[in-house]
């Protein structure tokens, strides 16, 4: 009886309920699509800070006082502690190592360039492909000028311990901003990219040969490409980590690392010094992806570095991100909150338009729990089906606004279909209640009547 | 006439028109609070990407090996711009000198003047001296943390003035190992033939080039490079959306035709493409809401209009034509959106208020231009919800009137 009065309500005015239904399902949907957008975009941003670059800078422990300024160290080879270029691979064995998501070791050099005459760069571009075996060229002497020869990776293989894999990493990653007209080098090859303002300086173009000394060594390079970094590297020549380590006759050495890492803001637990922790809590410490935490693991990993977070850049991060989560969240509450009204709103007015059908239930002597769980059972089944399309729709609108924004889908998070139902029929429930406490109230007659 | 009945329908029914002018105002707050931060987001953002620090740099043009400097008259030029995105402007000149820390003599005084004769047993170590305004350095590097105290203020009189006291300084947080001071212990500056006593104020901690690096005001770094009223750079904060800033850029290259005016890459494009997307998200959203808003208001407006209907039959019965019948409730669903529209304005503003000051603990500005929109929106939406009533019109009055 029940299901068949059920049944020839939905048959009959299947209009009526299919709009109930689709204002229902738009809400589901509204509230599914903002909750997982919601749910994803700290990470989404996070992963979108990693434009800012490296946070984490590797140094050795015992070392002199670098002489740097923006970023490059101007200390001669001769001074100061170097590290190990052969076990970085161990950066990708913590236990964060899925947040690593790059690294580059650089090493700086003090060394006299010499810009090789463009006649017999052509010749010798052929004659010496191989120009890096080369200890020393009678250089032409067109002019000497000093700078600095950045060694790093630009985009390299690196061999991950215990496992084999490998994992390709360099400036291409930490360093994103850095434009480069032309090609970057090739790891390993006698290549190298000039900066901006010192080719200006020099009149040097991407083709060009640079003889580049330091030392006893010297090298002739092949300019591929010219940088534009925007700050002290544009007056600097950026050559494969190999070529510096040669110029200083420091092989398989390095003297600064940048890590750039995928953390976790920083808030009150994070700020605690892990020492005065108890276990459990330094369990937690050790197993959320702080900085702080980040740096400890890698400072395990590495023998004799002292890693420091670059505050501007991991500060910085930090503060927008804890803003703009609490922004995006008052902005999803404030979308369920409405969503909310629109299903009470309708699930009354549906309730409303139908008081003669109660009035006529209530004449013919039904109970008025009868009445109520008649009622309150449509609206549970119209939650049920609205909630179920909006959850699907809302998925695809969630698709459609991580692409749009961030050119990822949020992930797709099934505990969300229990509750956003749930919702949507606790939601439906209190918006039909009220107004069918009002009805029952009445006397009957009146109600048919049509008053 | 006309208005008279309109009166009496508004207030006949009291308790059901409170009821969608609730709906009605809770709808425009929420749609006026979240159009009016939408309005506002992108200019708070761009202050919350600050804290990054300067994105533009204004240097002279590298010459050949000589270390390049401009006069610090720039400065005053770029004052005198007077443009309100540039949040602080800071001059850097760097020095490479040598340091050492000196023992305080007696212990006690730490503004007296240092003998010269204490320090020659010293070790010196080569060290970056950067000499700039920390009032500003204060406004842009806000991520320094800072063990002692702050240097405050600059000296006005910058170049002019002759370093004869110890000034104050402060160190990196690298650098004050090696040279073992802490704040209040003094330090020697030794470049060619000079010698400058410092005191320490503060042990800076920021994690890159600073660390190592020695902060002096600009004119000691002057005075000790012998360089008076010369500066090696200038970095300036500039807050403003990416066209923005390519402006003041411009106007900063116009006003200074000799020097390089530089965006610092690192920020500029990370910045542009973080407000992109937060506002994207923001944007979509709100669009959201306000569609749900919009659902909220028709459905509550749709209940207020299908009370009506016994009206309509009465008025239709008693010879009135459905334009003249529909025209009342046309106006009175007119009255509920616009009354319902400016409170919610209200409240809404308010709302926005609040927010603003929980998420970026600055006010939000709020704009006129929304209370227009929300009051059209909920206009809009309440004529929308009083549609269902047309169909009445099809309706003969009997009909209604009986009750079906």
């Amino acid at each position: 009886m029940f299901l068949r009065i059920v049944k020839d309500s939905f048959t009959r005015q299947a209009r009526r309920k299919l709009l109930t239904a689709a204002v229902l399902a738009l809400g589901t949907a509204v509230a599914t699509a903002t909750l997982s957008v919601a749910l994803d975009v700290g990470d989404r941003l996070a992963r979108e800070f990693r434009a800012l670059g490296a946070n984490l800078l590797v140094t050795p422990q015992a070392d002199t006082l670098p002489l740097e300024i923006g970023g490059v160290d101007y200390r001669p080879v001769a001074a100061g502690a170097y590290l190990a270029d052969s076990n970085l691979g161990k950066l990708k064995t913590i236990f964060w190592r899925n947040n690593v998501i790059g690294f580059s070791p650089f090493l700086d050099v003090p060394v006299a360039l010499h810009a090789v005459a463009d006649a017999s760069a052509a010749s010798d571009s052929v004659a010496n492909a191989d120009s890096k075996q080369a200890g020393s060229f009678p250089s032409p002497q067109a002019s000497a000028t000093t700078a600095t020869l950045i060694g790093t990776w630009y985009s390299h293989d690196v061999q991950i311990p215990n496992d084999g894999g490998t994992f390709r990493t360099g400036v291409a990653t930490t360093n994103p901003w850095w434009h480069v007209q032309g090609n970057w080098f090739h790891d390993g090859a006698a290549e190298c990219v000039i900066g901006a303002a010192l080719a200006r300086r020099l009149g040097i173009a991407v083709g060009q040969m640079l003889d580049v000394g330091a030392g006893e060594h010297t090298v002739r390079l092949h300019v591929v490409g010219i940088v534009s970094a925007g700050g002290q590297e544009d007056d600097a020549v950026l050559a494969p980590l190999e070529i510096a380590q040669q110029l200083s006759d420091r092989p398989g050495q390095y003297r600064r690392l940048l890590v750039s890492a995928l953390t976790k803001p920083e808030d009150s637990f994070s700020q605690r010094d892990p020492a005065s922790m108890a276990p459990e809590e330094y369990d937690r410490w050790y197993c959320s992806p702080y900085i702080s935490s980040i740096s400890h693991q890698i400072q395990e990993q590495l023998p004799a570095v002292e890693v420091r977070p670059i505050r501007q850049v991991a500060e910085g991060e930090g503060r927008i991100l804890a803003r703009v989560s609490a922004l995006m969240w008052l902005v999803t509450m404030a979308a369920l909150l409405a969503a909310a009204v629109a299903v009470a709103a309708t699930a009354g007015t549906t309730v409303l338009e139908r008081r003669q059908e109660i009035g006529l239930m209530k004449a013919l002597g039904a109970s008025r729990a009868l009445v109520g769980a008649f009622f309150l059972g449509e609206q549970w089944l119209i939650a049920l089906l609205g909630g179920g399309a909006g959850y699907v729709l809302g998925l695809g609108l969630a698709h459609l606004l991580g692409q749009q924004v961030f050119g990822v889908s949020p992930q797709l998070r099934p505990i969300l279909l229990p509750v956003v139902l749930g919702v949507a029929a606790m939601v439906a429930t209190l918006g039909s209640l009220a107004p069918l406490r009002n009805i029952m109230r009445l006397d009957p007659a009146p109600v048919l009547r049509g008053e | 006439m006309f208005w008279r009945i309109l009166w009496r329908l508004l207030s006949a029914s009291r308790s059901r028109l409170l009821l969608a002018l609730i709906a009605v105002a809770s709808g425009a707050a929420i749609c006026s609070a979240l159009f009016n931060l939408n309005l506002d987001a992108g200019d708070k953002l761009t202050r919350e990407f600050r804290v990054l620090g300067a994105n533009v740099v204004v240097a002279p043009p590298h010459t050949a090996d000589a270390v390049p400097v401009m006069d610090a008259a720039v400065l005053e030029r770029i004052a005198a711009l007077h443009e309100p995105k540039v949040v602080a402007a800071a001059p850097y000149l760097y020095v490479s000198a040598q340091a050492a820390a000196a023992t305080p003599s007696g212990g006690t005084a730490v503004n007296e003047k240092q003998e010269n004769g204490k320090e020659e047993k010293a070790d010196y170590v080569p060290v970056i001296v950067a000499g700039t305004w920390f009032d500003q350095v204060a406004l842009i590097n806000s991520w320094w943390k800072v063990e002692g105290q702050w240097v405050s203020g600059r000296d006005a009189a910058s170049g002019t003035h002759e370093v004869s006291d110890s000034a104050d300084c402060m160190v990196g947080k690298e650098a004050a190992k090696t040279l073992g001071v802490a704040p209040g212990s003094q330090l020697t500056l030794r470049y060619a033939d000079r010698q400058i006593p410092l005191v320490v104020k503060g042990i800076v901690t920021a994690g890159g080039s600073d660390d190592s690096q020695v902060f002096v005001d600009l004119s000691v770094a002057q005075s000790l490079a012998g360089l008076a009223g010369r500066i090696g750079l200038v970095q300036i904060s500039v807050r403003g959306s990416a066209p923005e800033i390519e402006n003041v850029l411009h106007q900063l290259s116009h006003a200074l035709p000799a020097l390089d005016v530089l965006p610092v890459r690192q920020l500029a494009a990370a910045e542009g493409r973080l407000l992109e997307r937060i506002r994207g998200l923001l944007f979509a959203t709100v669009f959201l809401i306000l569609l749900m808003t919009a659902l909220g208001v028709l459905a509550a407006m749709a209940g207020l209009a299908l009370e009506r209907r016994r009206d309509v039959g009465l008025m239709k019965a008693l010879g009135g034509s459905v334009r003249r019948v529909m025209r009342f409730f046309l106006a009175e669903a007119t009255a509920v959106g616009i009354v319902g529209g400016v409170i919610g304005w209200g409240v809404g503003m308010l709302l926005s208020e609040w927010i603003g000051q929980r998420v970026f603990a600055t006010s939000v500005t709020p704009r006129l231009i929304v209370l227009p929109v929300t009051v059209g929106l909920m206009i809009a939406v309440s004529l929308a919800g009083a549609l269902p009533l047309r169909l009445l019109g099809r309706v003969s009055p009997a009909e209604i009137l009986r009750g079906e």
